[in-house]
């Protein structure tokens, strides 16, 4: 093989090698990992309806924890979720759904009137809010403790130990972010960001660009 | 030296297409799940005892949610998926297939069994208490109810008809969609058993 060939050769590596490592770092597309699948659940709804994981599938679902009798300020999370809904208009979602779903971990108390007067008290769009719990507290602890990984705990004086948070879940059920309660960040403006990105791989992740969208995921460009 | 300047530009171009061709990345035919932690294990009753998710490590497995009254769902996916596994010859016995039931009132652990041989020997149908089966479709994701049936089914099992599919350690890596075709299941499953 002559001298040319080599280099033709060297070269073709090179710049295979140096597209990917720059794919890596510069990190022209960003995703949210497929962490794990959404639990699947049927909930009553502030109205006495029920709520199903099929029935809000193809939204985009912030879910939270929660209950109606937790000491005020209670985390605050209700506030992080009116901010986000107020600002919803800011991302580009493509006509994507989101939904917000909180769910109480007391349904001895958290009866549908308990969460509408809750909701009520919020001033709460319960066409896009919902308020839900069940009564088989057995289901409820393997659906919000072991399928969204949020620990909480009764401690029999009327009072819950609760890790809170929010998991962000795609619609195709699976959970794509998870957030830890914290004071020192905004929530909002992380969830609202994190709600765009991923609209845009939803949008754009079809046919050749499903490709890129795939290395992506491979190369764990996920976005901060 | 303009000729070679144009060969190797040539070469150039034919490696990058050669190399997206052969390197590129597999494109899955589901959601692929990049989860941290293997899937969640579990035990339930088949017809020669106690079947436990974690009994399989070292196969790919692939788990269904169904029930033998099911209409037309539940037949066409494992008919899929026997396909599939007969079109892969030796390699389709590194993958197991498992239905969990979602009408423990009806589906014995022998009905399960008669069952499932029509589809494939190898395939294995559990089931166990409802509070079992709760737990277990609340953490697969598998939403069921019962749904109005004729009178020869009495009632049917709404369900989500989602496949999917746990590596070779039991961390999930798959999920299809309902509607995926046999050539799609054996094209990811024997992807899976080269990794």
């Amino acid at each position: 093989m002559n001298k040319t060939v080599f280099n033709a050769i060297y070269i073709i590596a090179g710049s295979l090698v140096l597209s990917i490592f720059a794919f890596k770092v510069f990190q022209p597309i960003q995703v949210l990992p497929r962490m794990r699948l959404a639990p699947a659940y049927s909930f009553i709804d502030q109205n006495g309806q029920p709520l199903t994981s099929e029935t809000l599938r193809g939204h985009f679902i912030l879910y939270s924890f929660t209950y109606t009798h937790c000491p005020a300020p209670c985390y605050n999370s209700n506030d992080t979720i009116k901010e986000i809904q107020s600002r919803l208009s800011e991302v580009d979602l493509g006509g994507i759904p989101v939904s917000f779903v909180t769910i109480s971990i007391d349904p001895d108390r958290d009866t549908p009137e308990a969460l509408k007067a809750y909701g009520d008290a919020l001033n709460a769009d319960f066409s896009q809010w919902h308020f839900v719990t069940t009564d088989n507290k057995a289901l409820l602890k393997t659906i919000v403790g072991a399928g969204f990984e949020t620990y909480y705990e009764d401690k029999g004086n009327g009072e819950f130990a609760l890790d809170p948070g929010f998991v962000l879940v795609d619609g195709w059920g699976i959970i794509r972010s998870e957030y830890r309660y914290t004071t020192e960040v905004s929530d909002a403006d992380r969830i609202l960001r994190h709600l765009g990105v991923l609209a845009e791989e939803v949008q754009n992740s079809t046919g050749t660009t499903k490709l890129a969208y795939e290395a992506a995921h491979l190369f764990l460009c996920y976005a901060p | 030296m303009k000729i070679k300047a144009a060969l190797i530009s040539l070469a150039i171009i034919l490696g990058l297409a050669v190399g997206f061709i052969f390197f590129r990345p597999h494109t899955f035919h589901g959601s692929v799940i990049q989860s941290p932690e293997p899937a969640f294990d579990f035990t339930l009753s088949g017809s020669n005892g106690d079947v436990s998710l974690s009994d399989f490590r070292g196969k790919v497995v692939l788990i269904y949610f169904g029930y033998t009254f099911c209409p037309d769902i539940c037949p066409g996916t494992l008919a899929n998926v026997a396909q599939a596994l007969r079109s892969m010859g030796d390699k389709a016995e590194e993958v197991q297939l498992i239905m969990v039931s979602l009408d423990p009132e009806r589906d014995t652990p022998e009905k399960l069994a008669e069952y499932m041989g029509h589809f494939d020997p190898s395939f294995i149908g559990i089931t166990g208490t409802k509070a079992q089966i709760d737990e277990v479709t609340a953490l697969y994701g598998i939403f069921y109810q019962k749904a109005e049936g004729s009178e020869a089914t009495n009632y049917l099992i709404d369900h989500t008809a989602t496949l999917m599919v746990l590596d070779r350690e039991g961390f999930l890596k798959l999920v299809f969609p309902y509607g995926v075709t046999s050539e799609e299941i054996a094209d990811d499953l024997k992807y899976m058993l080269r990794q």
